[in-house]
């Protein structure tokens, strides 16, 4: 690594704009002096040796963090041109559902994997690689930044102050230093001294804005990818039956929810005077409240599990939206339900007789849909046998009868009736299949007809079981962020330096941004001690830039 | 000090890596069952279709093919074919099957039975005490339990008769 010597005797890394202790500007770079990281070398930025060090640089640069997160921002925001996969029509392929829905674009945003976007391999190493740009290139420029702002120096040579911003100079008469002292510290600058020459600074920590920004950020995403650290993040769902129980996921099978009764109530449209409205331009009727009364349930811990489970009672909670019931971590939201699931059917048996039907009005049975018997006996003689149930009826690939799941949305039955006179052991008795809305008979005519007389319906309840553990540190990154956005937008970083040398009277000022407030403080300093004219090196270059036709030398903005 | 800074730089480098390695890790790799290879499998207590009980800890000594099924599951259908076919020759070898519903009504299952002609016993597992102790999501699932009660392996999904035979020898007690 080559040195560069200053004049002053101090050895500076390479790539070093200013000299770290007098300032003297070491590489010649037009009027101004780049105060940018006040001028010291960013070490990622100024040599390669090792491939640790390759990674290094390239993740420092700003140049590959504003890339990554122009492709974050792009891809993001194609990912919401159709919906996620997730939120496609259940039952529906995606293979199929984006092409016909969409089209081409459709087809082209299943086949390029945007219909999973934010969980696929690429997207999520884009955000990873937007977390090591940031901790990376914050480190870099935060450490070299820091230290120079802390160790620098009142004293700083004649060069670097011709060629601050804000400069002028003139022959030094007498100047009352106190004097100027006093007035800086009157406006709350902190003002150090050496040797008749001053240093006043203000609002230093305006400078830390970003980097505190960045931590903020960070954590953010660490919060993120804590998500997917076991037993941090659960987010599942149950459906539970009025006066049914069913197992918390994520809980290994210990813990059990029940559902003691789920009740939906409606606003009233006559009767709500200050809603009524709103409720006359919906269309449905609107929910005033879901609530779901809910016991909660611990497996025991003695005997095994299955038929032997015992469930222990733990608490009871009135479950509505945004009251969970919470567990160890784990909450239960209202968040749906589905009102009247089939529970039962009760049939009737009709016999056709000379083309009169009539009712047998002893012949009346209940079918329990999520647990049917598998025969019905009658006084009179009459048998009925329930052959097949399908509790989510449909026809397979191979053309078979069969169920979907085991939810009774749609369920057929295919009963065979045996009158007295038949034997069930022996004879065939008449064979039909009955749904809703559906009555075949299957062995050709029947005497006899079974008809749906009447269906129960139950109430089923929507839970989300949530265990978030990241939105704690989620929050606390998001308020970091905002605590740097504020640091860094509203307050700025401004210092002056007066010098006087060789019977010279030396004035320069450099801020981070707002100059104006700067060039008021150098007026005010005016009122209390003649000082040179300060003159807006800067502009003075715009103006001549503009004269000559805007043809000359390049002036480095500054930061 | 250019050392010290090699240094550094890669141990910071390491962490980041290594923290978006394991969330990589965790999102991607097929996930490790509740119940898995290397586990003691939960003991549980069933009843068949007549209520006649099993106890896993009463098949100690004989290795256990536990397979968790629907009957609207396709893939548990071919696979209980084969194990029609076979459950007989491998009880024989001291390898016992134990084929357990997930909660369907006694009538179906029951009419399972008699449509395909399985002659083995079926157990249900009433509200699904069992299948989310072992954390049963897809069907069919099998866990392939040997004569310790050791959990051996986990299979998800269907399987070939040569596959399904290959579980069978490995679950064979050593004599």
């Amino acid at each position: 690594m080559n040195k560069v010597t200053c004049e002053c005797g101090h050895e500076n890394p390479y790539g070093t704009y200013l000299c770290e202790s007098c300032g003297k500007p070491l590489q010649d770079e037009g009027r101004l002096a780049n105060m940018r990281y006040e001028g010291v070398a960013r070490r990622s930025q100024t040599y390669k040796r090792s491939p640790v060090d390759k990674v290094w640089n390239f993740f420092s640069s700003v140049k590959v963090g504003i890339w990554i997160i122009v492709l974050l921002l792009v891809t993001s925001s194609i990912g919401t041109l159709f919906p996620q996969e997730m939120y496609i029509p259940p039952g529906e392929s995606p293979t199929e559902y984006y092409a016909a829905e969409y089209g081409l674009a459709g087809q082209l945003y299943y086949d390029l994997g945007f219909h999973n976007l934010y969980s696929s391999w690429w997207y999520m190493l884009l955000v990873a690689a937007l977390g090591i740009s940031l901790v990376i290139a914050s480190l870099d420029r935060f450490v070299p930044l820091y230290r120079a702002l802390k160790k620098q120096r009142v004293t700083r040579h004649t060069a670097f102050m011709k060629k601050q911003r804000l400069y002028g100079e003139k022959e030094s008469g007498e100047v009352d230093i106190d004097q100027l002292k006093t007035a800086l510290i009157k406006r709350r600058y902190k003002v150090r001294e050496e040797n008749g020459n001053l240093l006043a600074e203000k609002g230093r920590f305006a400078r830390w804005g970003p980097y505190v920004n960045h931590v903020g950020l960070i954590i953010f995403l660490i919060g993120g990818m804590l998500r997917f650290f076991p037993g941090m993040y659960l987010d599942d769902y149950v459906w539970i039956r009025d006066g049914e129980t069913e197992v918390i996921s994520g809980t290994d099978g210990e813990y059990f929810v029940e559902n003691n009764q789920f009740v939906v109530e409606f606003y009233d449209e006559e009767e709500n005077d200050i809603l009524q409205p709103a409720l006359m331009r919906a269309d449905a009727p609107v929910v005033s409240n879901f609530q779901t009364s809910a016991s909660l349930y611990k497996r025991s811990s003695e005997g095994s599990i299955g038929s032997g489970t015992e469930l222990e009672h733990v608490k009871d909670h009135e479950i509505i939206v945004n009251d969970p019931l919470t567990f160890e971590g784990i909450s239960l939201y209202q968040t749906d339900y589905k009102m009247n699931e089939l529970s039962s059917f009760t049939f009737g048996v009709e016999t056709d007789a000379e083309g009169e039907t009539e009712a047998l009005e002893d012949v009346v049975f209940t079918v329990d849909l999520n647990d049917p018997q598998m025969f019905y006996e009658f006084d009179n003689g009459y048998q009925i046998e329930i052959i097949e149930y399908f509790p989510n009826f449909y026809v397979n690939d191979a053309g078979e009868p069969t169920t979907e799941n085991r939810v009774p949305d749609n369920p057929r039955i295919i009963f065979e009736l045996f009158p007295p006179e038949a034997d069930p052991e022996t004879d065939q008795g008449e064979i039909s299949l009955i749904g809703i809305q559906v009555n075949e008979e299957l062995n050709g005519e029947n005497d006899h007809t079974i008809r749906m007389l009447d269906a129960d319906m139950v109430n089923v309840t929507g839970l989300v079981i949530r265990r978030d553990h990241t939105l704690p540190i989620i929050m606390v990154g998001g308020a970091i962020f905002m605590v740097g956005l504020v640091q860094g937008s509203y307050w700025h970083h401004r210092r002056i330096w007066i010098q006087q040398k060789d019977g010279k009277l030396f004035v320069a000022g450099h801020a981070n941004k707002n100059w104006h407030a700067l060039k008021k403080d150098l007026e005010y300093l005016n009122d209390y001690s003649d000082l040179p004219e300060i003159k807006d090196q800067l502009e003075e270059d715009k103006a001549a830039e503009t004269e000559e036709g805007g043809t000359s030398s390049h002036v480095r903005a500054q930061q | 000090m250019k050392k010290k800074r090699l240094l550094m730089r890669s141990a910071i480098l390491f962490v980041m890596v290594a923290a978006i390695g394991y969330t990589f890790f965790n999102h991607f790799s097929e996930e490790r069952g509740l119940v898995d290879a290397g586990d003691s499998a939960p003991n549980f207590v069933l009843e068949g279709l007549e209520g006649e009980p099993i106890e896993l800890s009463d098949l100690r000594g004989e290795g256990v093919y536990l397979n968790f099924w629907a009957t609207y599951c396709t893939y548990c259908r071919s696979k209980m074919e084969y194990l029609q076919e076979h459950y007989e020759e491998y009880e024989e070898k001291g390898v016992r099957v134990v084929n357990v519903n997930v909660d369907e009504t006694t009538l179906q299952v029951e009419r399972h039975k008699q449509r395909f002609n399985l002659a083995y016993d079926l157990y249900i597992d009433r509200n699904m005490l069992v299948s989310n102790a072992y954390g049963v999501g897809v069907l069919p699932s099998v866990f392939l339990i040997d004569e310790n009660g050791e959990v051996i392996e986990r299979q998800v999904g269907g399987k070939t008769e040569e596959q399904v035979l290959t579980a069978l020898d490995s679950l064979v007690p050593a004599q």
